[in-house]
């Protein structure tokens, strides 16, 4: 399994009392799936992205990621979990803007030692993939909000990382854009054997999806 | 460096805002420590320019040549002291001089420095145009070059000097000499004993008098020789610089306007920093949340500060050296490259380590940020 919870709760204090983020949570994301996660806002999805992202941890339960369990490791273990394992696609405005649209996707590489020739042509192979052929030197400022999103797609497939988490990737974008990013997502998903996890408001994007689970009040249930 | 770099070349504008603030920061020092060293050589160069290692004073003239009086009989039992390898009679009188044919239409008298050594002491500087003084031209002086660039005296002129009726001979011309804020004007012991003590009485009763003695030698006990020898003073070279009238205040001033300079530029240096981090929270913790780990990302920030201040820095000193060309000759401005080179290191480091805090609030950016919804 690539993800893997058992029975995770995140409780936050908030003075005297106690509010319930998630809420025994279980749920098993094997390589080469793709599952949504609808739900109102509110109801514990970003809690369970940012668990699932090794961004926070737990109150209780297991969360193992690639077989590697998050509590046990320590903060700069957890960002090389992430950078190695993890691959990111947040809502907007989540690219480096002085970088242009190659050197966003080869900064995942600088961030993990040197960028090697493959790199390069691994980067330029995923742009091109995406329909981006002609926008390697182009700064993000320069492109659409379908262009930016799938620049976003191709750089959380940039490391090999196993586990793609998607964070309403299709927030600001028109139907023909959604659709067109969310399929990319599913084809590369496919394509590539990687688990990937979609949080989104946007029902009509469920028809990519293997499997939907719903979460109300920090409860996940499969649809 | 990547991300340092690729950040200065997307936001010229910014940084080279940035790097303006640091340029004028660093010209500002450097004008500082330049016209600081240029007072202070104009203060007391004659001085700095000796190789001694000790000067022995009157009894309570408290390192002041002016209020010193010893005779010069007292040389040969201070060279007689342990460590002592040779010793230097030094005498000293601010005159006035003009040409021997009188002041002409629109010129002034000249305010000079004269200093009484004898012909072939260690304290007779390299004369760089005619001869040292010698005792066979008993009223021969040898003039700073500034007498010449500047007031139009010549080799061979006969100077008068102001309120007395001794005639001096210019016979040559050194560099660099100044002493109390006037133009060095080197002449026979002899000489300045008889412009100084023409009056009966002015050398109150001392047989032979001199105002100080520089000793050469670098194991000299001055505690022991004050003892051995009766009413005298035995200072350090640096005391005696330091003893120079207006020396101590003048550098004082310069010195606290430099170290204020320092540590204002210190906090306005680190509040720009600070400020442009912030601006970045969001995409430090993007950054963050894609993996990278601190260390990545507190090597962008101090590189890219250390890139920026640099620059800035070199850019500063190449336009100090640029006013210094349009500074009047007159100005006492003298850059010293090794001050040059701590002041540069001294805001570089400055710069780099006000960066710092920067690198400390990235630390706490939680990656939880870049989700933009999770407060």
């Amino acid at each position: 399994m690539t993800l893997s919870m058992k029975n995770v709760s995140k409780v936050y204090k908030e003075g005297e009392s106690q509010i319930i983020a998630l809420d025994q949570v279980s749920m098993e994301v094997a390589s080469g799936e793709f599952v949504a996660i609808i739900g109102p806002s509110g109801s514990g999805k970003s809690t369970f992205l940012s668990i699932a992202g090794a961004l926070l941890k737990p109150s209780q339960g297991e969360v193992k990621i690639d077989n590697k369990n998050i509590a046990t490791l320590k903060d700069k273990e957890l960002s090389h979990l992430r950078l190695h394992e993890i691959g990111f696609i947040l809502q907007t405005s989540n690219l480096m803007p002085y970088l242009n649209v190659l050197d966003n996707l080869l900064l995942l590489k600088k961030m993990s030692g040197k960028v090697t020739k493959q790199d390069g042509a691994f980067a330029k192979e995923l742009l091109i993939e995406l329909g981006l052929t002609d926008k390697f030197e182009k700064f993000p400022n320069e492109l659409s909000g379908g262009e930016r999103q799938r620049v976003a797609i191709a750089r959380s497939f940039m490391n090999d990382s196993s586990l793609i988490l998607a964070d309403e990737p299709t927030a600001s974008l028109d139907t023909n854009r959604a659709n067109e990013v969310v399929s990319l997502i599913s084809k590369e998903v496919k394509a590539r054997g990687r688990a990937a996890i979609m949080v989104t408001h946007d029902e009509r994007m469920l028809a990519y999806c293997d499997r939907v689970y719903r979460m109300e009040d920090g409860k996940l249930t499969l649809q | 460096m990547f991300l340092a770099l690729k950040e200065l070349k997307h936001g010229k504008l910014r940084f080279t805002m940035i790097g303006l603030i640091i340029v004028l920061i660093a010209w500002l020092v450097f004008i500082l420590s330049g016209l600081g060293n240029g007072l202070s050589t104009l203060s007391a160069a004659t001085i700095k320019n000796w190789e001694a290692e000790h000067v022995v004073y009157e009894n309570g003239a408290g390192a002041k040549f002016s209020k010193s009086l010893l005779s010069q009989s007292l040389q040969s039992k201070i060279e007689a002291q342990p460590g002592v390898e040779e010793v230097a009679p030094f005498s000293q009188a601010v005159i006035a001089i003009l040409p021997i044919d009188g002041v002409a239409e629109g010129e002034d008298k000249v305010d000079a420095a004269l200093l009484g050594i004898e012909a072939s002491s260690f304290l007779h500087p390299e004369v760089i145009e005619g001869k040292a003084i010698e005792p066979t031209i008993k009223n021969g002086v040898v003039a700073n070059i500034t007498l010449k660039d500047q007031k139009g005296y010549a080799i061979g002129d006969v100077i008068a000097i102001d309120g007395s009726e001794l005639n001096a001979k210019i016979i040559g011309f050194v560099e660099n000499e100044t002493f109390n804020h006037l133009p060095s004007l080197f002449a026979n012991m002899d000489f300045v004993r008889e412009y100084k003590y023409s009056a009966p009485g002015s050398n109150n009763g001392v047989e032979d008098a001199i105002n100080a003695f520089a000793i050469l030698g670098k194991v000299v006990d001055a505690i022991q020789m004050e003892k051995e020898v009766d009413g005298v003073e035995v200072v350090t070279k640096s005391s005696a610089i330091n003893g120079m009238p207006g020396y101590t205040a003048e550098n004082g001033t310069i010195m606290m306007m430099l170290v204020f300079l320092i540590v204002i530029s210190a906090f306005v240096i680190a509040v720009f920093f600070y400020v442009l981090t912030i601006q970045k929270t969001q995409q430090f913790g993007v950054m963050k949340a894609i993996g990278a780990s601190n260390g990545f990302i507190a090597r962008a920030i101090v590189s890219q500060v250390f890139v920026l201040s640099f620059f800035s820095i070199l850019i500063g000193i190449g336009l100090t050296y640029l006013t210094a060309m349009v500074f009047p000759e007159e100005m006492p401005f003298n850059l010293d490259p090794v001050l040059v080179i701590i002041y540069g290191i001294v805001l570089l480091v400055i710069s780099v380590g006000s960066s710092l805090f920067s690198v400390r609030r990235i630390s706490k950016i939680d990656p939880l940020t870049a989700l933009g919804r999770v407060e």
